[in-house]
């Protein structure tokens, strides 16, 4: 006996808080067999038993041909669930009740959960829901998802269910011309859902009071789904909580900076004290310090956009967001939501990646993240001045400050492009057709949990793939006598130099490049390394985060000396492009769980960096 | 008429839905089916058509609203 208990709902039933409740971090995230939908697994202990939850992907029905509904349905007629968890809104019963119509021809067991009972008493709805267990056959509970209390009960239900399963005794009367073509043409399918409809108006009869036939917008409404000023409000909320995701970080990643300060000196001289080899010395004194002030930062940023993200969707903003940028956005091939994500990313990719949570699905959120990449984070915006004001004027820099901005939508464009074919394929790209759900109470310790859940999991994970990355880069940059020369990225730098003249870079600018795709942060210190000679580069990039002691005048006399207007222009081109960070990388391939995807996306912008580059440096050759 | 022709507040029946199986799926599951009374709520150029049915504010896009035959009152 497997005790599997399948979660089945529509979007915004509460399924994954249901879900996330009940198996709290016991989860694992996988792919359903050559689909691009994600499997979410977990369990959770009850009296002495193991129990397996499955969140099915979120669909509005099951009759559809999209590859969640085929996932879904092919899963519960395979009896590899034991039980399933129909999940309601109880505050739009009739309507929700449609996936239990969907759900009643595949006869399984099955329990339903009325859920957001908090907001139908809000409502005045009332709901008899023993007569509607009645009529059902299968047991009803009241239910809020969203409130710590009630989950013994559920739990207590469940294992009680699986003893004893009850299955649906009532059923859609289904029209025979329909059940012979099921699904197949539009007529059929129409006659279907009508006849489903009046199955849950015959069910509901008695168990509910219709609700009200009007519906008058609030005022917050009125201000959000206003097709100009709604806009601006929109964008106005979204950096608010961008802004307030950073104060809740903040603090977190103030106390992540200290630990390689803190740890770096102590840990060299203990170890050079016992004649460690230098090597060594140098991978525990800076390395490892410095990967887990990445990770603490990372996970900080994580739980702050969590919060933030978390709380704008329980209350319903994100769907209006939606409603407003979808068709700005679905030209790209992506959801309304997605608008968040990229905005976030303005200030931050680890911020827009995480933040790509909110979408529906594996594809959309893939294809986001790899547009999200795109968008230019605050750090590019503190090195890029900086360069620029090197070789450039004031306006001359606001140009190449415009250019960069220009060629954002671009490469927007052609990411989409590139790879929007297979991961939104054509046939599954429809117009948006999805509810506004009523603004509902924030939940605050719900969203805290579930916030402090993905923060603790995205450390555990990064940690591994930080370190990994990290040690990478040092085994590049490791110079024994501290002098640039004799590291093996000069080595190699200096080797290849004839090719990366080709993209206009020298090879201390493609060190910076390098460096670049390492942490943003890090290019001022390297370029200081490989031009003015001051300091390692394992040094620079290391400690850039709390010891930015670069010389600009200095560096900047070193710079103009060396490179061209032309390399410059290149240079800064390359870096904006290049691949935003390693723990941008870490965070994208955590939360896509897909390695072959994250390699693809992580190949194309160092190659779409090096071609602008290319082509910049040339273009820019003839005039400078 | 057409979904995207009513005004804000028109009360109406759904009297027809055009379109392959695949959309009749989609906008039936959200409880868009013939004979089906809505208010429409927001309907503005350029954006998806906003209406109110089985105590839902629904969302649909302008192409597929187009595909939507009404009865105002």
């Amino acid at each position: 006996m497997m005790n599997r208990i399948a979660l089945l709902g529509q979007p915004n039933s509460g399924k994954s808080t249901v879900f996330n409740a009940l198996t709290g971090s016991r989860q694992h995230v996988g792919n359903w067999p050559g689909k691009t939908v994600e499997k979410i697994d977990g369990y959770y202990t009850y009296k002495g038993t193991r129990f397996t939850v499955t969140d099915l992907p979120g669909s509005y029905g099951l009759s559809g041909n999209s590859d969640e509904e085929v996932i879904t349905t092919e899963f519960i007629k395979s009896g590899q669930a034991d039980l399933v968890c129909i999940l309601v809104d109880a505050s739009q019963l009739e309507r929700s009740m449609y996936m239990a119509a969907e759900f009643a021809a595949l006869d399984k067991p099955a329990v339903l959960l009325l859920n957001m009972m908090d907001v139908a008493k809000a409502q005045n709805k009332e709901i008899d829901h023993e007569l509607l267990q009645k009529r059902l056959g299968i047991p009803v509970l009241p239910f809020t998802a969203a409130d710590g209390k009630g989950y013994d009960g559920l739990r207590a239900l469940f294992a009680a269910e699986l003893e004893h399963p009850h299955k649906l005794t009532s059923v859609p009367e289904l029209p025979e011309a329909a059940a012979a073509s099921s699904g197949t043409s539009s007529d059929a399918v129409q006659a279907e859902s009508e006849a489903k409809y009046r199955w849950i108006g015959e069910i509901l009869d008695g168990v509910t009071r219709s609700g009200q036939k009007h519906h008058e917008l609030s005022r917050r409404d009125r201000i959000l789904l206003s097709p100009v000023l709604g806009k601006f409000a929109c964008f106005g909320t979204i950096l608010l909580g961008f802004l307030a995701a950073m104060v809740i970080c903040f603090p977190l990643m103030g106390a992540g900076s200290m630990i390689p300060q803190l740890l770096n000196k102590p840990i060299a001289s203990l170890l050079t004290s016992w004649n460690v080899h230098p090597w060594l010395v140098s991978i525990f004194s800076i390395i490892l310090p410095n990967t887990l002030y990445f990770c603490i930062a990372m996970s900080g940023f994580v739980f702050g956009v969590n919060l933030v993200f978390g709380y704008l969707e329980e209350i319903g903003f994100l769907a209006r967001a939606a409603y407003q940028f979808d068709g700005l956005l679905s030209g790209l091939g992506l959801q309304g939501k997605a608008i968040c994500p990229i905005l976030m990313g303005f200030g931050c990719t680890i911020g827009g990646t995480c933040g790509t949570r909110v979408m529906d699905n594996w594809g959309q959120r893939m294809l986001t993240m790899a547009v999200v990449w795109a968008v230019p984070c605050a750090s590019i915006w503190t090195i890029i001045p900086v360069i620029s004001s090197m070789f450039f004027t004031p306006l001359q820099t606001l140009f190449i400050i415009i250019g960069i901005l220009l060629y954002v939508v671009v490469l927007m464009t052609v990411v989409s492009k590139v790879f929007g074919r297979r991961l939104v394929p054509e046939s599954s790209r429809s117009g948006m057709i999805m509810e506004l759900p009523p603004y509902h109470k924030p939940h605050w310790k719900h969203i805290f949990k579930e916030a402090l859940l993905k923060a603790w999991d995205i450390f555990k994970r990064a940690l591994r793939t930080v370190t990994l990355i990290s040690l990478l880069f040092w085994v590049f940059s490791y110079s024994g006598t501290g002098n640039v020369a004799d590291s093996l990225l000069y080595k190699v730098g200096t080797s290849i130099e004839p090719v990366t003249r080709v993209f206009g870079l020298g090879w201390r600018t493609f060190m910076g490049f390098i460096t670049s795709a390492f942490a943003k942060e890090a290019v001022l210190g390297v370029l200081n390394a490989a031009f003015v000679g001051e300091g390692t580069v394992l040094d620079a990039t290391f400690r850039s985060a709390f010891n930015v002691a670069a010389d600009n005048a200095v560096l900047s006399q070193a710079m103009t000396d060396v490179v061209s207007k032309a390399e410059a222009l290149a240079f800064m081109c390359a870096c904006t492009f290049n691949i935003p960070c390693v723990m941008a990388l870490s965070t994208t391939y955590r939360e896509s769980h897909s390695l072959k995807w994250t390699a693809r996306i992580a190949a194309f912008y160092v190659c779409g960096a090096l071609i602008l580059a290319c082509i910049v440096y040339h273009i820019a050759a003839l005039f400078f | 008429m057409k979904l995207t022709e009513t005004r804000p507040d028109q009360n109406g029946v759904i009297r027809k839905i055009g379109g392959d199986a695949h959309f009749m799926n989609r906008i039936t599951a959200i409880g868009v089916t013939e004979g089906t009374a809505f208010q429409t709520v927001r309907n503005d150029r350029k954006m998806p058509v906003l209406l109110y049915l089985r105590e839902t504010l629904i969302a649909v896009n302008r192409m597929d609203a187009e595909r939507i035959e009404v009865e105002a009152q």
